[in-house]
């Protein structure tokens, strides 16, 4: 039952969410940049 | 009335309590060592107990109780991580997302550490507060460093976001400089490596560093095109594609194996040519990273010395490498560099925040107090220990015990050595050691094989007088951690000749004077010993030195395969009795091993440890 919950939850609403918000952009910055001198974030509030 | 601060850290893995006093450390341990369940991620509670019982303090003298990371934060890189996987995420979604919104869930913790430390009844329970992981371990590698003032690097797998922060110290103050974040993780890819390798997440990653010497970095340049881009000034980003992290619970997957030849090594299966040369491959590109992020430090920050925290900064191979290049004058490395060091890191920050002055500067040494900061079992508890269980055993005084000490390693003798404090962190530096004489190219498949039980690639590690270092060692600095590799002096080098060996039978060819220490590339993990960080060690390479010549001693963990390092009296004599040691000292007491009574246990000891 847990498992099927979970299922429902995560297929209904985590993907399209997911889906979404990579159309916009990527939660996890995944992409490189070759063009891009540095990948260094300057630390703030998350 | 000193300002006490308790950290932990607790929940992942290495859990572990400090205590400091106006911001010096003066208590801390892991968990590990008293549950004797290696790497335990549960509650400290031992750990806390012993902090305060070492002070002789409860809960209510504690001004605040610091947690090594930020739960909120961490949860929010979760989901984010949930999300960028989705739909491939189940399996991970189904572990991971549960664990976090149960009633008393990860998103609680800060909550659970209060009831944790509530059910203890040592108190009324102050402030829990919650420190970030990458804080914790940059203030554990400057507040206590015997710099004024640092650049200051974390590299680890993750916490909340970050995976690699640059620092900048100065006086009592820390500010961060720069961050990269999760998924881009140089720890994470070291461990997906060891993973490959066939050996476990966590606590496998020295061995694929043991590994490298006796491969060549192939794969290096692959790493360099597919998994890593790496920019001039250190920052990088991994390729997703090929790492199963986001999506499960594993590190590597079929995209992965095409690129490597084939599936991952089957645990415990046999190590070949291509474990050897991808160790040797994922070792130089970090090494090279952490090199390039070593001079970006210096760069922006403008600093001469640099300290250093983060699970990679047990990676003592990459450390000697930073120092040898010159990008700073000193480097400080803090001995509990991976997660443990995080609840002394937490305490800390809050500690300044406290008003906590860094006292210890103008001494010249560090605040770690040679990283002894575990518990102590004086010469009256262990004779009552020793009395209790009709223990055969002489007395002697310390200059007597170490000459008798020193007089069995010169005959080849294995001795267990118990003094004193134990090590903080995940190195024996000492005090709960396992020793023996580097001269012989036995001693290092002796104490594997009867001691140790297993067959082992790696060398072990040489102690050796602080003064007598260069002698011995192309070593740029003191080492006082073990957590510097550098090679092995000219002078001290033997030809080895043609010779048709391969592979691991490399390791028996005698390379030099102390071949039981020296890896097959002619490196060492060194430790220097001075009379100030352990008098009792000190005095025994010291007598070591007087019979034999030779300043230099292997030093091993006072454990067998896959068991913590011992805390106790009873924990050293039970491993005394089941290995091969032939003899013990414990404080002042030396117990030889024919002198013991014969040793029976109802079940099979090996059968319970599990494997490392």
């Amino acid at each position: 039952m847990r498992t099927l919950l979970l299922f429902l939850l995560y297929y209904l609403i985590v993907t399209p969410i997911g889906a979404l918000s990579r159309l916009v952009r990527d939660p996890l910055k995944r992409e490189w940049n070759e063009r891009a001198d540095t990948y260094w974030i300057t630390p703030a509030r998350h | 009335m000193s300002d006490l601060v308790l950290g932990i850290s607790a929940f992942y893995h290495d859990s572990a309590s400090a205590l400091v006093a106006d911001g010096i450390p003066v208590a801390a341990a892991q968990e590990e060592r008293f549950s004797r369940r290696r790497h335990d991620a549960s509650f400290p509670a031992q750990a806390v107990r012993y902090c305060l019982d070492q002070q002789g303090v409860s809960l209510a003298d504690v001004s605040a109780v610091a947690y090594y990371e930020d739960p909120q934060l961490k949860f929010r890189r979760v989901l984010a991580t949930l999300l960028g996987a989705a739909p491939t995420g189940f399996e991970s979604f189904r572990e991971t997302f549960p664990s976090w919104v149960a009633p008393n869930g990860k998103l609680r913790t800060v909550n659970r550490v209060r009831q944790e430390l509530q059910s203890l009844n040592l108190g009324r329970v102050p402030d829990v507060i919650a420190r970030r992981h990458h804080e914790s371990h940059a203030m554990s590698a400057f507040i206590p460093s015997p710099y004024e003032s640092a650049a200051v690097l974390c590299i680890d797998g993750v916490g909340e976001w970050a995976t690699t922060t640059m620092w900048h110290g100065r006086g009592n103050e820390l500010r961060p400089v720069a961050e990269v974040r999760f998924p881009h993780s140089l720890g994470l890819l070291y461990s997906a490596f060891t993973y490959f390798c066939g050996f476990k997440v966590d606590s496998g990653e020295y061995k694929v560093m043991g590994l490298a010497p006796y491969g060549t970095p192939r794969y290096a340049q692959v790493i360099r095109d597919r998994l890593i881009d790496i920019k001039p000034d250190g920052s990088f980003r991994l390729d997703l594609r090929y790492f199963e992290y986001l999506r499960g619970q594993v590190m590597t997957g079929a995209a992965f194996e095409k690129l490597f030849d084939g599936p991952r090594r089957v645990p415990e299966g046999p190590l070949t040519q291509r474990e050897f040369d991808l160790a040797a491959s994922v070792q130089k590109v970090t090494e090279e990273v952490v090199l390039k992020l070593a001079r970006t430090a210096r760069e922006r920050t403008g600093e001469s010395k640099l300290c250093l925290a983060g699970g990679v900064a047990l990676n003592c191979v990459a450390n000697g490498k930073v120092i040898d290049a010159g990008i700073f004058d000193e480097v400080w490395i803090q001995p509990a560099a991976g997660d443990a060091g995080g609840a002394l890191g937490a305490a800390q920050a809050v500690a300044l925040e406290h008003g906590a002055q860094r006292s210890h500067l103008g001494t010249g040494q560090d605040a770690m107090s040679g990283s002894l900061l575990g518990p102590e079992f004086d010469d009256d508890t262990i004779a009552e220990f020793l009395h209790a269980h009709a223990i055969p055993h002489r007395r002697l005084d310390s200059a007597a015990l170490a000459d008798s000490v020193a007089e069995a390693l010169a005959d080849g003798k294995i001795v267990g050595w118990f003094q004193g404090r134990m090590e903080f962190g995940p190195r024996a530096l000492g005090a709960r050691s396992i020793l023996g004489d580097p001269r012989d190219a036995e001693t290092q498949s002796t104490m594997n094989l009867k001691i140790k039980f297993r067959e082992s690639f790696r060398p072990f590690a040489p102690a050796v007088l602080a003064s007598d270092a260069k002698d011995y060692f192309d070593l740029r600095q003191e080492s006082p951690y073990m957590l510097v590799v550098a090679e092995v002096a000219a002078a001290q080098q033997l030809e080895v000749g043609q010779t048709n060996a391969t592979g691991l039978e490399l390791l028996r060819l005698r390379r030099s004077t102390i071949p039981a220490v020296t890896h097959v590339d002619y490196s060492a993990r060194v430790q220097t010993v001075t009379e100030a960080a352990n008098p009792a060690y000190h005095r025994l390479l010291t007598a070591f030195k007087a019979r034999t010549g030779c300043p230099v001693l292997v030093n091993t963990s006072f454990n067998v395969r896959g068991e913590p390092i011992v805390n106790t009296p009873h924990d050293a004599y039970t491993c005394f009795m089941r290995t091969n040691i032939d003899l013990l000292a414990l404080g002042n007491f030396l117990l030889e091993k024919e002198a013991q009574p014969a040793w029976s246990e109802e079940s099979d000891w090996r059968e319970e440890i599990p494997l490392d």
